[in-house]
């Protein structure tokens, strides 16, 4: 009998069942607006798609029939020993168009990395570059506009004093979905800023862990065992979950007080502390069984500015190597990271002026605009090839991944949203064709590349995006 | 949320001038318009003389009418800001205490606390709120002081319910501002004496306890009901202590105010206006001006400020603390200290600098640590807020001034303008310098010439040359590239030679009293005004000029009208 079974025994009045039934229940209030469903397949677990949820200028929003368009799609991918995890690596500000697309179209040999994109070649094999995609919604909210409909698939609203989303993104769409075994239901990881373009839904944003040592010590402190580390569950889980419970009840007193708009909020801050709750379950219970897991090295504590410059790369290889760590360990299987924001005005090493400020005051061809995406990409490469080299039987984790790294605009300058820099990384476990570009001429919808990644993921998904975004197409040459 | 819902496809608004969000008269009179500035800077000059505010001079005439009816918009669940919530965790241990990291507050327009009644929180911050409440309760039974102060009883042992009950009921009395039901109260102490039975130790279960109220959504959460169903709702006694201790001191209520609330005083006009007036002769009333006009001028903004320091040797880690803290003590000064004329904030040449700052201005530091005060010099080109290097800095660029940023703050956080966002899709390069336009006000003149910029930079450039005087990081200059500084011009028709002349002409621009009317208010209601509450904001801002524009009339006039005491229907 484990500590924590005779804890609960002694008190069992702490675990009385659940009046409101089993927890978490699937709740279909507030479903992901821009994603529409067909029939499951039975692999998966229940939705936690209720987390999904939010309030926009006062009205939860419940938009979507996600089980309305039912149809027997594709069959589940075939099941792997390894999990296949999901995750957006986003940089703000775009690219150089011109020396961001590559040369020649087609598979393996028959297309070559552009400039822009050179950091990558020892992944080349492993990654899929898609080009001259736009995003369809109206571009009235610089950089905002496009980031919104690029991974919401709707618009941002508002201002750029004001603004935000109308549906969650696609890392939280795919946390309800493959991120609910888990210790963590997703990551959400920020080098210049913890503001990173994650949302649960309106006016909910999901901050993100900046700090190297924080986010080690969130995943690898001392809750953390690794595989076959045995030993007394510490009793501490069970009191906090004996907290909880009560939290849990005052919250639902309160929700009686409650308008429409601020129950929705109210019921966020629940799915949170049920969210943790089940966290404190999963670490009394023995941990994934995963060859390549292990305790990763504790990060450098501190990583002082050089010169007035934030330490770009140092923090972006400590974040980088806890959220390998992390995924190898199978703590989570969605993450979305961020190396700089839209609008970031960030002073990369060398560089005359911050980021922003560049894209719109340097002169073409902008060499310095040019110069920091090199960088960009540079720090990508160093977490692909991370991933990469830690093996998952005969592949790697690379291989067990679908990764879409991109940004808000094509060309910064003009605020432009075509030509979207996209490139997805990994084969997310056979169900992706790598080693592939394509290009577009006609500026297609980008939410035919986030559709095909959804379903890469094994969502029976339909169709993605609403109005102009809409699509039930995927992008064919990259399925599998 | 009352918030005016934003149209999904607003059509470009490239032409567009301000837009008025309330109904005040927007042109400034031709009466206004004809003054000669020389006329406006004598009247300044004789003091306080009311006749030479715009604001009283018109209505100085009639006697103030009563309040108007108000239409209170939606209660919002407000939650704790940071800086709320760290106040609260001092006021209520008698400890410093370490607090971890908690999820960042967002910012709606301009404010946190309207963030805070707008926003959701996510999942991580959720943990993170669970990891606070530990840290700090582990803190507080291993502080002696801390614990000392709180164990009202002396347990009997591990099992002591009823001494768990007493303290933990005391604490959440204070922690959630209202009394507890016996029901929580009995629920807080089984756990405590649960968890204590099983660790072995009263303290230890006493931490679980501390914890849970510092988790519970009644401590996070400010709830605004009201009383009874109708439109218009009057706060609870305990809501209304709460409204008004978080405006006037950032920070839960103390006993006296919870007495207030509990005994029905505090729902009196009297009762209101004496708390009001004792917590604002409080020193806490510093923690609540500061963190006004910290969200309201943004300073929140300072801590990730971007300096290039190849191009600004001045530029250090620790300028923008200091230039926060220069701004803070002169808005202290002005509306604790002897309750002048809010507008003197844009023109008084009393400020407050540490060494940085001294060195920063050229003047001399009076204080080998820490910020000393200082009257700027008369010749020396710079005064009032828009002197300031909080102000400079802020509205710049990481290598450069920029009259675009200075002059939209003007307008939309000093005179509560709207000015629309540059469209998308265009080209927004600005011209290197060289020879044939050295100075920003050359390199700008795109701007104004081509019209899909000039609409709304016409509004915000012309006021921003004024104070191209000061470079990026706040320095005088004279000259830029080599040419002399043209900084004059005009703000809406009343004309300006510099820096220094403008923020006089700000000062006595008749929006700035509503518009810092209207700032309070949001702050104070947690949320945007409603249409049914704009002519209580007319009669505020009337009674703040009135008054002379003492801001403390101002605080006390708005915790005494319906809009602060009521509620609408639920939403």
């Amino acid at each position: 009998m484990s500590t924590d079974d005779r804890w609960a025994r002694r008190l069992s009045w702490l675990w009385r069942p659940d009046p409101r039934g089993p927890r978490p229940a699937p709740r279909l209030a507030a479903p992901s607006p821009a994603l529409q469903l067909g029939a499951r397949p039975p692999a998966f677990a229940p939705s936690r798609r209720g987390l999904l949820r939010g309030a926009l200028g006062g009205v939860p929003v419940a938009v979507g029939l996600p089980w309305l368009e039912i149809f027997a799609g594709r069959t589940a991918r075939a099941e792997t020993l390894y999990p296949v995890r999901f995750g957006v690596w986003f940089w703000g500000n775009g690219v150089r168009p011109e020396q961001w697309i590559p040369a020649g179209e087609g598979v393996g040999d028959a297309w070559a990395l552009s400039e822009e994109l050179a950091a990558l070649a020892n992944v080349k094999s492993k990654i899929s570059v898609a080009s001259g995609f736009a995003v369809k919604v109206p571009n009235y909210i610089p950089h905002w506009s496009g980031a919104g409909g690029l991974l919401t698939g709707l618009d941002a609203v508002g201002d750029d004093e004001d603004w935000t989303v109308q549906g969650p993104t696609i890392d939280q769409i795919l946390a309800g979905e493959i991120g609910t075994t888990t210790i963590f239901s997703s990551l959400e990881v920020g080098v210049d800023t913890n503001e990173i373009f994650s949302f649960t839904g309106p006016n909910a944003r999901n901050p993100a862990e900046t700090d190297p040592l924080t986010l080690y010590e969130r995943i690898f402190g001392p809750t953390f065992r690794e595989p076959g580390e045995g030993g007394a569950v510490d009793p501490r889980l069970g009191y906090r979950r004996s907290v909880l419970d009560g939290v849990m009840g005052d919250v639902d007193a309160l929700k009686a007080q409650l308008g429409a708009s601020d129950r929705v909020r109210l019921e966020a801050h629940l799915d949170g502390l049920r969210t943790l709750e089940q966290r404190l379950a999963r670490l009394q219970e023995d941990p994934p069984d995963l060859e390549s897991c292990t305790r990763p090295d504790e990060p450098d504590s501190v990583y002082p500015d050089v010169d007035g410059r934030m330490q770009i790369t140092a923090r972006a290889q400590a974040l980088h190597d806890v959220m390998a760590m992390a995924l190898a360990c199978d703590q989570t299987r969605v993450f979305s990271f961020q190396l700089s924001r839209p609008v970031a005005n960030l002073l990369f090493p060398g560089s005359p002026d911050g980021h922003h400020n560049l894209t719109h005051d340097e002169p073409s061809p902008q060499p310095e605009v040019h110069a920091i995406t090199m960088q960009i990409i540079a720090e990508l490469g160093y977490f692909l090839e991370k991933l990469d080299s830690i093996p998952e039987g005969d592949e790697t984790l690379l291989d067990h991944c679908g990764i879409l790294c991109t940004s808000e605009h094509g060309e910064a300058r003009t605020h432009a949203i075509t030509d979207i820099p996209i490139v997805i990384a990994g084969g997310a476990g056979g169900a992706l064709q790598t080693d592939v570009h394509y290009r577009s001429y006609t500026d297609e919808n980008v939410g035919k590349v986030t559709l095909t990644l959804l379903r890469a993921m094994g969502l029976n998904a339909t169709s993605w995006g609403a109005g102009d975004t809409y699509t039930t197409d995927g992008l064919s040459v990259l399925e599998r | 949320m009352p918030a005016p819902a934003p149209p999904l496809h607003p059509a470009r608004v490239a032409a567009a001038g301000p837009v008025q969000r309330d109904r005040g008269p927007r042109a400034p009179g031709p009466l206004r318009r004809a003054a000669p500035l020389v006329t406006l800077l004598a009247l300044a000059a004789c003091g306080d003389d009311p006749a030479t505010k715009p604001g009283a001079t018109d209505t100085a005439a009639e006697p103030r009418g009563p309040a108007p009816e108000v239409a209170p918009g939606s209660p919002a669940l407000r939650r704790l800001t940071l800086s709320q919530y760290t106040h609260a965790i001092r006021d209520l241990f008698a400890a410093d205490l370490y607090i971890p990291q908690l999820e960042p507050d967002n910012d709606v327009e301009g404010l946190l606390s309207l963030g805070a009644s707008t926003t959701s929180v996510s999942a991580y911050g959720v943990e993170l709120y669970e990891t606070a409440a530990l840290t700090i309760a582990e803190q507080v039974v291993e502080t002696p002081d801390a614990l000392g102060a709180l164990l009202s009883c002396t347990p009997s042992g591990a099992g002591d319910v009823a001494c768990a009950a007493e303290v933990l009921g005391a604490l959440g009395h204070r922690a959630w501002r209202r009394s507890l039901t016996d029901d929580e109260v009995s629920r807080l102490a089984d756990l405590a004496v649960a968890v204590g039975t099983a660790d072995g130790s009263f303290n230890a279960g006493l931490m679980y306890g501390i914890a849970a109220i510092l988790q519970s959504p009644n401590f996070l959460y400010r709830v605004e009901h009201g009383e009874g169903d109708g439109p218009v709702r009057p706060l609870t006694g305990h809501e209304l202590a709460t409204r008004l201790s978080f405006l006037l001191w950032n920070s839960i209520p103390d006993e006296a105010l919870l007495a207030a609330a509990a005994d029905g005083s505090l729902l009196t006009d009297a009762g209101l206006e004496a708390e009001a007036r004792r917590l604002l002769a409080d020193p806490r009333a510093s923690d609540g001006v500061r963190n006004l006009f910290e969200e309201v001028y943004h300073l929140y903004h300072m801590d990730s400020l971007v300096k290039d320091p190849l191009v600004f040797t001045y530029a250090s880690p620790e300028l923008g603390q200091s230039a926060r803290e220069e701004t803070l003590l002169s808005i202290e000064a002005l509306v604790l200290g002897d309750g002048g004329d809010f507008r003197e904030l844009f023109t008084t040449q009393r400020t407050f600098v540490d060494r940085r700052l001294a060195a920063l201005y050229g003047v001399p530091a009076v204080t080998p640590e820490g910020f000393g005060e200082v009257t700027l010099p008369d010749d020396g080109g710079r005064r009032g807020l828009f002197g300031q290097a909080s102000f400079l800095l802020l509205q710049s660029h990481a290598t450069s001034s920029s009259a675009t940023r200075r002059g939209k703050f003007i307008r939309t956080v000093v005179l509560c303008q709207d000015i629309p966002a540059p469209p998308a899709d265009v080209d927004t390069a600005i011209p290197e310098a060289d020879a044939t336009s050295p100075t920003l006000r050359q390199r700008l003149e795109t701007h104004l010439t081509n019209p899909s910029c000039a609409g709304c930079h016409t509004l915000t450039d012309p006021i921003g040359l004024g104070f191209e005087n000061f470079d990026g990081i706040a320095r005088w200059r004279t000259t830029e590239n080599g040419a002399t500084i043209d900084a004059s011009g005009d703000l809406d028709g009343v004309p300006f030679a510099d820096a220094w002349e403008l923020g006089e002409v700000v000062a006595q621009h008749e929006r700035v009293g509503p518009c810092m009317t209207r700032h309070l208010y949001r702050y104070g209601t947690g949320r945007l005004e409603s249409s049914g509450e704009q002519p209580l904001l007319d009669w505020l801002s009337d009674g703040f000029a009135r008054s002379g524009y003492r801001f403390s009339d101002l605080l006390v006039d708005t915790v005494l009208s319906d809009g602060f005491r009521t509620v609408g229907e639920l939403q």
